[in-house]
């Protein structure tokens, strides 16, 4: 597995699209084609949207190359108040559609962290 | 209601007012999926269309003794609809109808498999449970993808694919290729030649071919069928000659 790029970012809706056109140009690198790439940009904006209901304010976007793309984001620093919505388990539902291998890590039903990949 | 009663009264029931009550419930999954693929090149109230169909689908299929909630099952359910709808709408190449079929084979089993365990099946299961040889069903699964020239080519530093692809046009194979097409309308009637003309060299519709040439599109219609296994014929013999 080759790292190939880590991103610390602050949840907020307004980095959302920099991290969708950064997770653009990591798909593309990673040789995925475009119906993919597409899918992993729904899949990181839907955990860091899981992340930022846990509660968390900055989170931890990590892309590595193993015949494709696999992606692992996690909640930084101390997790807030939970504000869940019902759109939760769509967006869980939704990566599990999307990508291979996913897998949410929670902490007494809080997430924490969000894995998936996408082969080529 | 609660969602596992208003589910099994339906169920027990089939009473069309349960199940448009059901579908207004949870009509705003539809709306939320839809949005998550807004800027593909299909307009969001298509994709609430095709979503909403899903849902409905979904209604029927669904089973609450299995202990799912309907909003994990049908994620998957009105994404694959999606998905269907986007590769639908751009297969510029057709595939040919034995790979199609088992592709549709594959699509169906992958979404029962994901609806029932929540992941997705392996090729080794697909294979099993479908009956197909393991290799068939990963060599479907590469079959369709369709790449962009423009995308950078493997072991090429800096090319695009359009740069390293060999021209296939053979300018003897075309030579050849245009004799043995002449030498065949040759054996054809005056009017069948002007049919081929009109339809292929023209690529008119058969109405407008029809129109020109005096006739019935019906007769038109016969006639090509009639040309085209003549051509097939000769070209046929030409080739085994």
């Amino acid at each position: 597995m080759k790292e190939l790029m880590e991103l610390t970012v602050s949840l907020g809706s307004e980095l959302m699209t920099t991290v969708r056109l950064a997770t653009g140009g990591i798909c593309s690198a990673a040789g995925l084609d475009l119906e993919r790439s597409e899918d992993c940009k729904v899949c990181v904006t839907e955990s860091l949207l899981l992340l930022l209901h846990a509660g968390y304010r900055r989170a931890r976007v990590k892309f590595s190359s193993e015949e494709g793309l696999r992606v692992a984001l996690s909640g930084e620093g101390e997790a807030g108040e939970e504000h869940p919505v019902p759109e939760d388990e769509i967006s869980a539902a939704l990566i599990g559609a999307l990508a291979e291998e996913a897998d949410t890590r929670r902490d007494g039903g809080r997430v924490q962290g969000v894995s998936f990949k996408f082969g080529l | 209601m609660e969602e596992r009663e208003l589910f099994a009264k339906y169920r027990e029931t089939g009473d069309v007012a349960l199940r448009n009550e059901i579908a207004m419930k949870y009509l705003y999954i539809a709306s939320v999926i839809a949005k998550k693929f807004v800027g593909r090149g299909v307009e969001y109230d298509d994709l609430y269309q095709v979503a909403s169909l899903a849902l409905l689908k979904g209604i029927d299929r669904f089973d609450e003794s299995k202990g799912l909630k309907f909003s994990t099952f049908i994620t998957p359910t009105i994404t694959g609809e999606i998905k269907n709808y986007f590769r639908d709408r751009s297969r510029i190449v057709h595939l040919p109808r034995k790979v199609a079929e088992l592709r549709i084979a594959v699509r169906k089993e992958t979404e029962e498999f994901l609806a029932a365990t929540g992941r997705k099946p392996t090729a080794k299961e697909l294979s099993e449970r479908l009956g197909v040889p393991e290799e068939e069903i990963v060599k479907n699964a590469e079959a369709g993808g369709v790449v962009s020239l423009d995308r950078r080519a493997e072991g090429e530093e800096g090319l695009s694919l359009y740069e390293v692809l060999p021209d296939t046009d053979d300018a003897f194979e075309r030579i050849e290729n245009r004799d043995a097409v002449e030498s065949a309308l040759s054996d054809l009637s005056e009017a069948e030649r002007t049919l081929v003309a009109l339809r292929y060299g023209k690529a008119l519709s058969q109405v407008e071919t029809a129109k020109r040439m005096g006739v019935s599109q019906m007769y038109v219609s016969r006639m090509e069928r009639k040309v085209l296994d003549k051509l097939r014929e000769t070209l046929k013999r030409g080739m085994a000659e």
